[in-house]
């Protein structure tokens, strides 16, 4: 891509900290499917945002998980994958990752590893799973294991963009793996924001001085 | 069909697409030249393939001959003009598994799409099909019997 690829940190991505809101990111090598996937499973008809200055397409999505609405943003990569590298900012606040490579290329499942570096330097401990696209181009693969997958304990699924076996599966449990992500994340400072948010209102409403203190220790303790 | 479409070619000079085809009632192979007429480096290869399509003098001949294919042998004719080998030109029109694709440059990497497009296309299954499910779910049958992929014999090398 001929440059001019405006700093995607300029986004707004503090919107993801929303309870019902989730970032699910896209990696894999150009031509391996991933907006195939995303159109085959948002069906025909749905226009996503090109963001061209941020070599970046946004996917948004509305579904209800355990009865509470829940709005999906996916990014898709739209060309940035040819540095061979994604900017920080791709991963920032990503609650789950769909890591895609083509059955009939061998050096798209090789780069696999560089990809999940690149993961996992900025979010180590999101969900992400591994999926074997373009099956229906030859279904002998299925029979296959693929041990990047198996040895980094991720799981793989075998999935045809063309036609959609897997697909709808495949993003519904990446929405249930981001959502039980964040409300589950063991990202320690998280936590600890989270507790000294919910420390600081019920002060507000205890209004009685002299345990004031004491009861800032007890937080301040926790595990 | 009048004609049978046998086979396509191109000549440089002046740029002209052939066609090879047979004629249905005297049973006679002949060739066709069709020059490209106003056709430069920086023409549209999809536009000028469907202006020849739609020609009024050609359309009987080129009924059977698909327009991506008309549209590939413009490329040849324009990687031409632009000082491109043919076989540079005929490299960038076929896959190669084990070509770089992150490595190519716009123009390159949506030759390569449009060639897996087909195939994608043909698999395809559409909403408008009757037997189209939106949630298709296959398992796969999971266990230690599986092959292993050979993708995985040099694994050492490449530190996965």
């Amino acid at each position: 891509m001929a440059g001019g690829t405006s700093d995607i940190s300029e986004l707004d991505q503090e919107k993801y900290d929303a309870d019902e809101r989730v970032k699910v990111i896209c990696l894999g090598d150009s031509a391996v499917g991933k907006s195939k996937l995303m159109e085959r499973f948002l069906m025909d008809g749905y226009r996503p945002e090109q963001l061209s200055t941020y070599a970046l397409t946004l996917y948004k999505y509305t579904t209800t998980v355990n009865g509470k609405a829940v709005l999906v943003d996916f990014w898709d990569t739209a060309g940035q994958e040819r540095f061979q590298s994604m900017h920080p900012s791709y991963y920032y606040k990503a609650h789950a990752c769909i890591m895609v490579f083509d059955v009939q290329r061998k050096i798209t499942y090789k780069n696999l590893a560089n990809w999940y570096k690149e993961l996992r330097e900025y979010r180590p401990e999101i969900p992400c799973i591994v999926v074997a696209n373009k099956i229906d181009a030859d279904m002998k693969v299925t029979q296959r294991n693929f041990n990047f997958a198996k040895k980094q304990g991720l799981p793989l699924y075998y999935v045809s963009a063309a036609d959609g076996t897997n697909v709808v599966k495949l993003f519904k449990d990446a929405i249930k793996l981001a959502m039980s992500y964040k409300q589950n994340s063991s990202d320690f400072m998280d936590e600890v924001m989270r507790e000294l948010e919910n420390f600081e209102l019920e002060q507000k409403e205890e209004s009685s001085d002299k345990e004031e203190n004491v009861s800032k220790d007890e937080k301040t303790n926790l595990p | 069909m009048e004609f049978v479409a046998k086979r396509c070619g191109v000549k440089f000079d002046p740029p002209s697409i052939i066609l090879v085809y047979e004629d249905r009632k005297t049973k006679k192979i002949r060739q066709r030249v069709m020059p490209v007429r106003n056709f430069s480096k920086f023409s549209d290869c999809s536009q000028a393939a469907e202006r020849l399509k739609n020609n009024a003098r050609h359309r009987a001949y080129l009924e059977g001959v698909p327009l991506r294919q008309l549209e590939r042998l413009h490329d040849v004719l324009r990687d031409h003009l632009r000082g491109r080998t043919l076989e540079e030109s005929l490299a960038s029109l076929r896959l190669d598994p084990d070509q770089d694709l992150n490595k190519l440059s716009d123009e390159e990497l949506a030759r390569k799409k449009a060639q897996m497009d087909e195939l994608f296309e043909r698999n395809r299954k559409r909403k408008e099909d009757p037997d189209f499910v939106y949630d298709l779910e296959v398992e796969f049958p999971k266990g230690d019997d599986q092959e292993t992929c050979s993708w995985d014999e040099d694994e050492s090398e490449d530190g996965f």
